[in-house]
């Protein structure tokens, strides 16, 4: 390997691959970071407090946006895909497809003149959908690249932004481009995605407007989300004084295809469980699950205070059915409390349910390109649980974060810094 | 670089924090009342401070209004402190010119049902960080070398694995093992639950690999008796636990892998009553047999019994709160193994947590083969009696809502793991906190698992907390790229914030030595009386000297007795055109 393929590639700038390319980069290794979506960040940048410490979590994670940003080794490129994988550990040519975000990105300055001309609005996919976001936008305030972005589908052209922009940024001809990176070594940093989990119609995700997702959950009591962080019910915008979160959704069910456990979903929900009562103390909260799943460091400590401190109840059952009434849009859950053989109907004027996690979408595609194996879940195949958690079967090729199966974020963060020692190896040694 | 002598000219930008901060504090208000405060040529409130707009606008405003001293009201300095420093540094200034007060953690987030007595100790506080900011003073930016060895503590699977990752990258490695021999816990395993191999399937080449590697020296029988140094440049005394003989390297990172010990649950199930009562662990170090015999009569064994979380989710006892991770996974599989072999396999749980991968279908697996799960009450455990060799079990089944009792002929208790007798010792050696499950902390228990509080030292594996053996080999991985970096660089930046002696003033009287907790003042001796010194890389700024000195001869850089009591004097004499607040 010469010393022009001595550069890194990384797929994916959520938590995982953004440690896997600082690690790399920091043995002074160049990195390409590549990223599908407009910044960098992945679903960690979405979520409001992370569990067991209750760390806000945008403001663990943005020191890290910008520390990749600035890196003199890492070069960052977002709304890219690899197209093309060919050649063989310590000599890989990649073809990237360059998504045109009709925004010249040496020119955008992240003023924002355009956004406030913009006269559209769209749903907000950051927000889950519950806000707004223009046709010109960046997903959230400290995305990073602090770059604008044309969403071209919902753009009306009518060029208000081209005429406001003082920088000649704008170009709403831009077409896709692709440009071929020569790298030595390619980490898989591609994520997760979430069950959808209006595939259990009987729990009424998607038919009553009261039954929302986790991650609806956490945008919305988030400060920076689109109710300001105010906890109300999307029906009627009244604070919910009684709330159930609904465990094991699209996770350890053979029957929907995903048999696994996805490790982080009892977790989360304990810790919005305890931000619902931050948030209301006068709420009454509800856990219905199967096994809770503390098992991480703090992890049982922080499900004993959810009991003891804030007093969080939790019901041992899978819920059965979710009933909308006729007029309130109040909730009752069906669930038969195993702890006492009982079945029980608890009225609720809210329903989270905590979705599973699944592998991100284009997964099967990108595997087929770089040639490596799924498991029947359809994550990637690890070579050996104990002498390669991080290799994949193609020599040079390595995997980290939830691309080879749900993990949280230590454990992300771990798996993103032993891909990377692994990649330097090859780096170093020139080859395979 | 402008100089630290010229009048000051502070620009303060309040952060919005979205509406972390901005919903509970009047941040408009606290910028304006800062516009007006001596010494200030600029202030502005923004939405997000460390965003790429808000660090932009701290450039422009420095070279616009040419501001010498920046304070960002805003969050914990803890997350951004080193973003904003870097901030004013790229616009021309010192670092040290910056000052950052927590309007969020300190203000918003607590006292948000209060919010105007919020807006007022925001204003209090933003006032006594300007006054602060004019006496601040350029502060030099120092790197130390970094020397390219690697101390690798301990030589389990996660202690083998990081030698062999760093060794391979190209640096050396000193690795230090207190048993005659290398392996650790999984060595010891002749079924690596959950896994269907050996632990000597996984550990004897990795041995291999190591013994053969010319870039690691191994010293087994040995133990760290001796560290000091600081980040780069630690001075290490092993000693040969045989010979007692003591030998000194130095390195320039270390990786403590220490490990787990497996609880010995005396007192717990009638444990040492019977030997066919016996741990997970014991059970995974049995040999491999076609038939699994009773160790008090070498009869076959026909019914087993395990129960879960044996020393591990007992809230209030201490060390033994947490969950240990590992044991359900490798009781369903070692359950479904053995109902193979035998009749009839109990497993008594509180909950089933097979997280990880490929475990949950282990779980499924053994109750395909009918190993029969029975769920007991939390805080009522099951009840074992030994009587005459016979063991009865006792318990109640949650979900049938029944008393049952069984008959088995071997019980296994899922122990926990928890961290090895001498954790204290490796704590104290290396400057290491512990959490309340008795092992080591992350340097943030989110963000920064592998690295420690201690610059320089990484940890990974079950040192850090109970995990499995795939677990902790990518921990060993990551926390060798850690140490990888610091070796690759070369050269490391240390902090300025440290506490100086001013020689003249020291009376010898040796207080600081004892008042400081990292050993970074020695005395030197060359000097008649001898005079206190402090090493740079070793101070950690707390300032305890300081307070300590009866002489005032120590001085905190960049947390001056001059720059405290400015901060109290704003405080308690706000300047007259200055409103609410004091």
């Amino acid at each position: 390997m010469s010393k022009e393929t001595a550069r890194a590639l990384v797929v994916g700038g959520g938590v995982a691959g953004m440690q896997a390319a600082l690690d790399i980069a920091n043995q002074g290794f160049k990195v390409y970071l590549v990223e599908r979506s407009p910044s960098i960040g992945g679903r960690m940048a979405m979520l409001d407090k992370t569990f067991p410490t209750l760390d806000c979590s945008a403001c663990i994670l943005t020191p890290k946006l910008s520390e990749i940003a600035r890196h003199p080794n890492i070069r960052l490129m977002t709304c890219a895909e690899v197209g093309s994988v060919t050649g063989s550990a310590g000599n890989f040519r990649v073809k990237l497809r360059r998504k045109a975000r009709f925004v010249r990105e040496n020119l955008c300055s992240g003023c924002g003149a355009c956004s406030a001309e913009c006269p559209v609005e769209v749903a907000n996919e950051f927000d889950q959908g519950l806000g707004f976001r223009k046709a010109i936008y960046t997903p959230f305030p400290q995305a990073t690249p602090n770059v604008y972005t044309v969403d071209k589908e919902n753009c009306i052209d009518c060029s208000r932004c081209v005429k406001v922009c003082e920088r000649n940024a704008i170009d709403l001809e831009m077409k896709d481009s692709f440009v071929n990176l020569d790298v030595g070594t390619i980490i898989i940093a591609t994520g997760f995605e979430l069950f959808d989990v209006s595939r259990y119609p009987r729990l009424g995700y998607g038919q009553y407007p009261n039954v929302i997702h986790a991650m609806e959950f956490e945008r919305l009591i988030n400060a920076a989300g689109p109710t300001h962080g105010h906890l109300i019910r999307l029906s009627d915008g009244k604070k919910p004084k009684s709330i159930g979160f609904i465990q094991c959704v699209g996770a350890r069910d053979v029957q929907k295809g995903v048999p696994y456990c996805s490790r982080v979903c009892c977790m989360y929900s304990i810790k919005n469980a305890v931000m619902a009562l931050e948030h209301n103390p006068e709420a009454e909260v509800w856990v219905y699950y199967a096994d809770i799943r503390a098992f991480g460091k703090g992890f049982e400590e922080f499900y004993e205070m959810a009991k003891s401190r804030f007093g969080v109840r939790f019901v041992r059952g899978r819920v059965a059915e979710v009933m909308e009434g006729k007029s309130s849009h109040d909730l009752v859950v069906k669930v038969e409390d195993t702890a006492t053989s009982k079945l029980r109907l608890i009225e609720h004027d809210l329903v989270v349910i905590s979705p599973g996690v699944i592998p991100s979408s284009g997964m099967d595609t990108m595997a087929k390109k770089i040639g490596i194996d799924q498991t029947n879940d359809g994550y990637i195949e690890i070579s050996h649980t104990f002498f390669g958690p991080t290799i994949t079967k193609i020599p040079g090729v390595f995997v980290c974060g939830c691309a080879d199966g749900p993990k949280d974020i230590p454990d992300s963060v771990s798996a993103g810094s032993a891909a990377a020692m692994k990649a330097t190896i090859i780096l170093s040694s020139g080859g395979t | 670089m402008s100089g630290t002598e010229d009048e000051p000219r502070i620009g303060v930008f309040v952060c919005h924090c979205g509406h972390n901060i901005a919903g509970t504090v009047d941040v408009e208000a606290v910028a304006h009342m800062a516009s007006n405060l001596p010494g200030v040529a600029f202030a502005a409130d923004e939405m997000f401070m460390c965003s790429d707009a808000g660090q932009t606008l701290i450039k422009e405003k420095i070279k616009e209004h040419n501001l010498n001293r920046v304070v960002v009201a805003s969050c914990s300095p803890r997350m951004h402190e080193p973003t904003f420093r870097r901030v004013v540094e790229e616009a021309g200034l010192n670092r040290y010119l910056f000052d950052q007060v927590n309007l969020r953690e300190h203000v918003s987030w607590c006292h948000m049902r209060e919010p105007e007595l919020a807006t007022e100790k925001a204003i209090d506080l933003v006032r006594m960080s300007v006054a602060r900011a004019s006496k601040l003073q350029n502060l030099p930016i120092k790197k130390v070398n970094v020397l390219p060895t690697t101390l690798v503590v301990g030589g389990g699977i996660a202690g083998l694995r990081a030698s062999l990752d760093i060794a391979d990258r190209g640096f050396d490695v000193l690795l230090v093992e207190k048993t005659p021999k290398l392996g650790g816990n999984v060595a010891k395993w002749t079924h690596l639950f959950p896994s269907d191999e050996t632990g000597a399937d996984i550990i004897k080449p990795l041995i291999r690999d190591v013994k053969k590697n010319k870039r690691i020296k191994i010293l087994t029988e040995s133990k760290v008796s001796e560290f000091d140094g600081y980040i780069g440049n630690f001075g290490v005394t092993v000693k040969n636990l045989k010979t007692e003989k003591e030998e000194r390297y130095e390195v320039g990172a270390v990786i403590v892998t220490t490990g787990f010990e497996p609880f010995k649950p005396v007192g717990y199930y009638s444990y040492g009553e019977s030997p066919d009562i016996l741990t997970l662990a014991e059970l995974q170090e049995l040999p491999r047999s076609e038939q699994l015999l009773k160790i008090s009569n070498g009869k076959p064994v026909k019914k087993v019994v395990f129960i879960g979380c044996v020393g591990s989710r007992q809230p209030g006892v201490k060390g033994h709160e947490h969950c240990s991770r590992h044991c359900c996974s490798a009781t369903a599989k070692a359950a479904a193994d053995l109902r193979d072999r035998v009749d009839e396999v109990l497993v008594l749980y509180q909950d089933i947590r097979t997280y990880g991968k490929g475990h949950e279908e282990f779980h499924r697996m053994a109750r395909q083969k009918h190993v029969i799960y029975s769920k007991f009450p939390q805080n009522e455990y099951p009840d074992v009696i030994v009587k005459k060799s016979k063991i009865t079990i006792k318990w109640r089944d949650v979900l049938a809502d029944e008393d049952l009792e069984f008959e088995p002929d071997m019980v296994v208790l899922a122990s926990a793991m928890i961290p090895p007798e001498d954790v204290e010792e490796t704590s104290h050696l290396f400057s290491l906190t512990r959490s309340g499950d008795g092992f080591f902390n992350p340097e943030h228990i989110k963000l920064a698992p592998l690295t420690t509080h201690t610059a320089g030292v990484m940890i990974a594996g079950a040192a850090q907390a109970a995990k499995n053996a795939s677990e902790s080999v990518i921990d060993a991985s990551g926390a060798a790229a850690k140490a990888v970096g610091l070796m690759a660089q070369g050269e490391v930046e240390i902090e300025s914030t440290v506490s100086h002696v001013i020689p003249e003033l020291c009376s010898s009287c040796h207080t600081c030595l004892t008042a400081c907790a990292y050993n970074a003042i020695s005395m030197d001796e060359t000097k008649d009386p001898p005079i206190a010194v402090v090493t740079e890389a070793k101070c950690h700024g707390c300032g305890t000297c300081a307070a300590a000195c009866p002489s005032s001869a120590i001085v905190m850089y960049h947390s001056t007795d001059d720059q405290i009591l400015t901060m109290v004097e704003a405080f308690l004499c706000p300047s007259p055109s200055i409103q609410g607040g004091g």
